[in-house]
């Protein structure tokens, strides 16, 4: 559900850049997204959302493409780093807690634009 | 066809994190701390509140920021207490919208310290959306099951403190204690566990110590 609220600003900061940048309707080809395994975003829905909200918008037609880094930590205790699997955040030598060091980004990557 | 790429790195969520600086900022200028109440429908979040008006009575003056998908209850509720509650109603939507608070917030008196926001009963949509707030504070019931926060995680790893409600119901259920502690450090070793009942008020002096205490970090 939360897809959709998040796929709703998206649209609006692609709008926006599209706008800032002057450029015109249909020229957007793909939006690369990043979001790292903490969001828990379903891609279907995602997608799904992203077309219906794009709709009669200058980026109609346009794809998203989503990108999903996983879990990296760093134990604070003992040092060690890997990758970690939800819903587990802890060390796996220590058993301490660790600070995430990746999988937690929800960025705007790079809009692919055809040329005119 | 020749194809174009710019670069860009801009936050997916920037409108809704633009509204949430612009909390945080005001928030900071009058020194208020502002928590952000998550979890499921029937938690006790409402009840925890009610509670806390009772705790925290001449020691921190607060207002209450409803979210709900449909009626004004809660904030009737917790205007029964003497607390001046303002009501969203969020219709279809999940969760409180940061912009919806910043609007709510400029609607409460300027006499008050601190704001208690009960956001709408999910799990999963209100942990994405940063309000402003000072801390999320996870609320979780012992009559929904222990594994919950393995199941959640977002919010119980995001959460500044995490609160476990109903504890007098504890002897009537199959509901593991230790098993539920155990989960919650598994997602977040770091937050403190408060353990309470509003019926009973175990453990609501030491969740109201925290959020004070919280306040006296904002007031630098």
């Amino acid at each position: 559900m939360h897809e959709v609220s998040i796929c709703q600003s998206l649209v609006n900061v692609v709008l926006d850049e599209l706008a800032q940048r002057a450029i015109g309707a249909g020229r957007l080809k793909r939006v690369r997204v990043v979001a790292g395994q903490m969001h828990q975003l379903v891609p279907e829905a995602l997608t799904f959302a992203y077309e219906l909200l794009t709709r009669e918008t200058p980026a109609a037609g346009s794809q998203l493409e989503l990108r999903v880094p996983p879990l990296e930590a760093a134990c604070q205790r003992c040092g060690w780093r890997g990758a970690i699997e939800p819903p587990i955040f802890l060390c796996e030598q220590c058993g301490a807690g660790v600070e995430l060091k990746g999988g937690d980004e929800l960025f705007i990557e790079e809009l692919e634009l055809s040329e005119t | 066809m020749s194809t174009a790429h710019i670069h860009i790195h801009r936050a997916v969520m920037d409108d809704s994190l633009r509204e949430a600086m612009a909390t945080r900022a005001w928030l900071a200028q009058r020194r208020w701390p502002m928590f952000n109440f998550i979890g499921s429908p029937g938690a006790g979040k409402t009840a925890l509140l009610e509670a806390l008006a009772g705790v925290l009575a001449g020691r921190l003056k607060f207002a209450v920021i409803e979210g709900d998908c449909a009626t004004a209850r809660d904030a009737e509720r917790v205007a029964a207490r003497g607390i001046h509650a303002v009501q969203i109603v969020t219709g279809d939507g999940c969760h409180l919208p940061a912009a919806a608070v910043r609007a709510a917030l400029a609607d409460l008196p300027a006499d008050g310290e601190g704001v208690l926001v009960e956001n709408v009963g999910n799990l999963v949509c209100p942990a994405a959306f940063d309000i402003g707030e000072t801390a999320k504070v996870a609320v979780l019931s012992v009559t929904e099951g222990e594994d919950k926060p393995l199941k959640y995680p977002a919010l119980f790893r995001k959460a500044g403190a995490l609160v476990l409600t109903k504890t007098d119901l504890l002897p009537h259920l199959r509901f593991d204690l230790d098993a539920c502690r155990r989960a919650l450090r598994q997602v977040n070793s770091v937050a403190p566990l408060f353990e309470v009942s509003a019926r009973s008020g175990r453990g609501l002096a030491a969740l109201a110590d925290w959020l004070l205490q919280q306040k006296n970090a904002t007031s630098g």
